[in-house]
């Protein structure tokens, strides 16, 4: 069981390219800005499995943008309530209404509404800024990093060892 | 497309959803249960129970077995229990947590059922002690005490007005002997006359005389003053006492009507109070009724929705919470609110029968499905309320709030119900009953009809208003009572009317106003009595003070005749006397003349009467 996890594992963070890790962080915001238990996230969930983006780095953005998405809800329940009472689409929104399917993706929710259309437009943004942001870390920031003795004190610890045992896999 | 592609991690995906898929299966069955169980116990107060919940996947729905939910109120009694209920739930809305079934059957319902350990929660109530306003069946029970009850603890002015009259006579009475003390008595006054007489009488014999007489005399008449002074004083000492006597008394005499008039007034039934008799019969019972209605009602309005303002507000709040929203309904033919019952259908025994309740479009969120929800209860041929017929529809739909109940009994066999007035029971009667009512925005208005036939009363009363009602419902069987229930919903005002009234009016009022009369002539009498007690010994009193007052009235006339007795002079009893000797002589010498003309005139007769015969 454990070595299946591993293997799992292994697939999952095998795709460390800046961008793959990027896209991974920044796929994380749908969740983050939405309701976690819904429709919209299982399908994000399976393709944060199926593409090959870093697995780990969507796990961090999902705690990091649901940090930023409770913060940020007031904004995305009004713009889903702008969307969801817009006249122009309500004849869209009844028409979507009618498919059981998405009436589960809770597309009608006004949170849910409105942190989807923010995340699905700082997609791309912050894909890009994120693998920037990565380059310039892999660049000039990790050595400096890895000389910090508090780092050293955590790579002499077990969690490490068990990290760096799956880190052999990918 | 494959370098996009991660196979592997599908498997993953599957892996993970399906592990999650399969504990939840696997935990599905606790969680109705324990969910079930915390919100019924929340919702009716005290313990609900479930004995066994099962999810079944084709199709997918749930059983329940052995729910129970304990009377708050009555923690050994179950409100309600049945045996199993069978619920199918709709895949789709489960899945975004929406509770939805299409059918739900309940057998075996049962109502007030008895619980075999208790229901209520550990939770520590403190009972309201506020004191409780006497009902009106209090009231009436102490409607008419016995006359000594009722002179017992009233403070009347009778025997007051009689320990003034006594204290007034006890002051004035010795005023009036200290004065009494001071008046010559009748033996004084005679004794006065024989002096005044021996004075005023016989022949002054000398000048010497005359005076003697004159000094005794105006040293009685000195005597006669003082005496007269006397006389005023106690006069007006017993005037004074006569009037504040009489005063006093009047008050007295005045007292028992002023009292029974007070009395009348505080223990009378009153003509209210007998036109309210229906009010009196089935109010209590009529408001528990209410209440046990208004307690369940105010239990399930909160989940009830509506367009009014404060849905709006919750509708706000709902905006708050972090990651809660709002879902944004559009028109559906298949609308998904968060809990509904499409259609359900409960049976089970009932009152030797078989009761048959069903229910449609059941939700708390009908601004969501904009259709109200429906109840029927129907019954056939039961034993003790013959068809039962009722139909609730509960409409908080959009631009609605309007709750609606119907019901319909075609033959109540009330069982005997105390009356708990005057120690009256309906000991049997068959009734035909129809009710409405309507919850408007809070607003109560209901009105129930009542035919009530058979009617059977027995009473064993004892107390004047309970011997006379007894009396007056023996003659009753039939009647109609009318109820209506009218304002907000959390102090609605009752009103009855009732046939019964006019027949209990007719058949009572004469025997109550008789006794009524009875009763206040028994308390005029006491009244009088004690009224009696006090004036009759002071009645003789005052008179006695009346004939003090005649008889110094007389004493002082009597003394100023006395004191006006003058002695005549010397002198002029000389000239008296030579003036009467002058009268007697000339009174003489006309007698004289007078005889001497009366003799010549009778010659001159027989003269002239022998001139005539000598003629003829």
């Amino acid at each position: 069981m454990l070595s299946l996890l591993a293997r799992l594992f292994k697939a999952l963070n095998s795709e460390a390219a800046p961008g793959q890790v990027a896209f991974g962080f920044a796929l994380a915001m749908i969740p983050g800005f939405t309701p976690l238990f819904s429709l919209i996230n299982l399908v994000v969930l399976l393709l944060a499995c199926i593409l090959r983006v870093n697995f780990s780095a969507f796990i961090l953005g999902v705690v990091v943008f649901s940090a930023i998405g409770y913060l940020l809800d007031p904004v995305s329940a009004e713009l889903g309530e702008y969307f969801l009472t817009l006249p122009s689409l309500t004849d869209t929104w009844t028409q979507l209404y009618q498919n059981d399917w998405m009436r589960i993706s809770s597309f009608n929710n006004t949170v849910a509404m409105g942190g989807l259309v923010i995340s699905v437009c700082l997609l791309v943004p912050v894909t890009l800024v994120s693998r920037i942001l990565i380059l310039q870390y892999r660049k000039r920031v990790l050595n400096w990093v890895n000389r910090l003795k508090i780092v050293q004190a955590l790579k002499a610890t077990k969690f490490w060892s068990i990290y760096s045992k799956f880190s052999e896999y990918s | 497309m494959t370098k996009w592609m991660r196979w592997s991690g599908l498997l993953g995906f599957l892996a993970v959803v399906g592990l999650i898929a399969a504990l939840f299966i696997f935990l599905l069955p606790f969680l109705i249960k324990s969910g079930i169980e915390f919100a019924g116990t929340k919702l009716a107060g005290a313990k609900v129970t479930v004995d066994d919940a099962d999810v079944t996947l084709s199709p997918l729905g749930v059983r329940l077995q052995g729910l129970q939910v304990a009377d708050a109120r009555a923690p050994m009694m179950n409100l309600l229990e049945f045996d199993e209920a069978i619920a199918d739930l709709e895949l789709a809305p489960l899945m975004i947590g929406k509770a939805i079934s299409n059918e739900l059957s309940v057998s075996n319902l049962r109502f007030h059922t008895e619980r075999e350990t208790s229901g209520a929660l550990e939770v520590v109530t403190t009972e309201d002690e506020e004191e409780k306003s006497p009902s009106l069946k209090e009231k009436a029970s102490e409607a008419l005490p016995s006359v000594d009850e009722v002179l017992a603890r009233e403070t009347l002015g009778t025997p007051q007005a009689g320990e003034a009259l006594k204290s007034a006579w006890s002051e004035n009475s010795q005023r009036v002997d200290q004065a009494f003390d001071k008046v010559p008595d009748d033996n004084s006054i005679a004794e006065y006359e024989d002096r005044i007489r021996a004075i005023t009488s016989g022949r002054l014999e000398s000048l010497e005389d005359f005076r003697e007489r004159k000094k005794k005399l105006d040293d009685l008449k000195e005597q006669f003053k003082q005496d007269r002074e006397a006389v005023r004083d106690a006069r007006d000492v017993v005037r004074s006492a006569k009037s504040e006597v009489s005063e006093k008394l009047a008050a007295l005499r005045n007292a028992p009507s002023e009292d029974l008039a007070y009395l009348k007034d505080k223990y009378q039934l009153s003509g209210a109070g007998v036109s309210n008799i229906t009010g009196l019969l089935f109010g209590d019972d009529a408001a528990n009724w209410a209440r046990e209605a208004l307690y369940w009602y105010e239990k399930i309005k909160p989940y009830l929705e509506s367009d009014s303002e404060e849905d709006a507000a919750e509708q706000e709040d709902e905006k708050a919470p972090r990651l809660a929203g709002r879902f944004v309904h559009f028109p559906s033919d298949d609308p998904w609110p968060d809990f509904m019952i499409r259609s359900a259908r409960l049976t089970g025994p009932f009152d030797g029968g078989q009761l048959v309740i069903s229910g449609r479009d059941i939700t708390h969120q009908q601004t969501v499905t904009g259709r109200p929800a429906v109840f029927t209860a129907s019954g056939d041929g039961l034993q003790k309320i013959g068809d039962l017929d009722g139909r609730l529809v509960l409409n908080h739909t959009l631009g609605n709030s309007k709750d609606t109940l119907t019901l319909a009994i075609s033959d109540w066999k009330m069982a005997p119900l105390n009356l708990g007035v005057a120690g009256a029971k309906l000991a049997s009667s068959r009734v035909k009953l129809d009710a409405t009512a309507e919850v408007i925005r809070g607003e109560l208005d209901a009105d129930l009809d009542a035919n009530v036939t058979q009617a059977k009363f027995t009473g064993d009363g004892q107390t004047l208003f309970a011997r006379e009602l007894n009396g007056a419902l023996q003659g009753i069987n039939t009647f109609n009572v009318d109820a209506g229930v009218t304002g907000r919903l959390k102090n609605p005002d009752v009103s009855f009317g009732s046939d019964l009234d006019r027949q209990i009016n007719s058949a009572i009022s004469q025997r109550i106003r008789a006794k009524q009369d009875e009763f206040e002539q028994r308390l005029k009498n006491r009244l009088n009595d004690t009224m009696s007690e006090y004036a009759g010994e002071y009645a003789d009193e005052l008179q006695l003070l009346a004939a003090m007052e005649g008889s110094l009235d007389d004493k002082l006339s009597a003394l100023k005749d006395l004191a006006s007795a003058e002695l005549e002079d010397f002198k002029a009893q000389q000239e008296r006397e030579a003036r009467e000797k002058l009268d007697a002589e000339k009174a003489a010498a006309e007698e004289k003349a007078r005889k001497e003309a009366e003799a010549r005139k009778k010659e001159l007769k027989d003269q002239a009467k022998d001139k005539l015969k000598n003629l003829f």
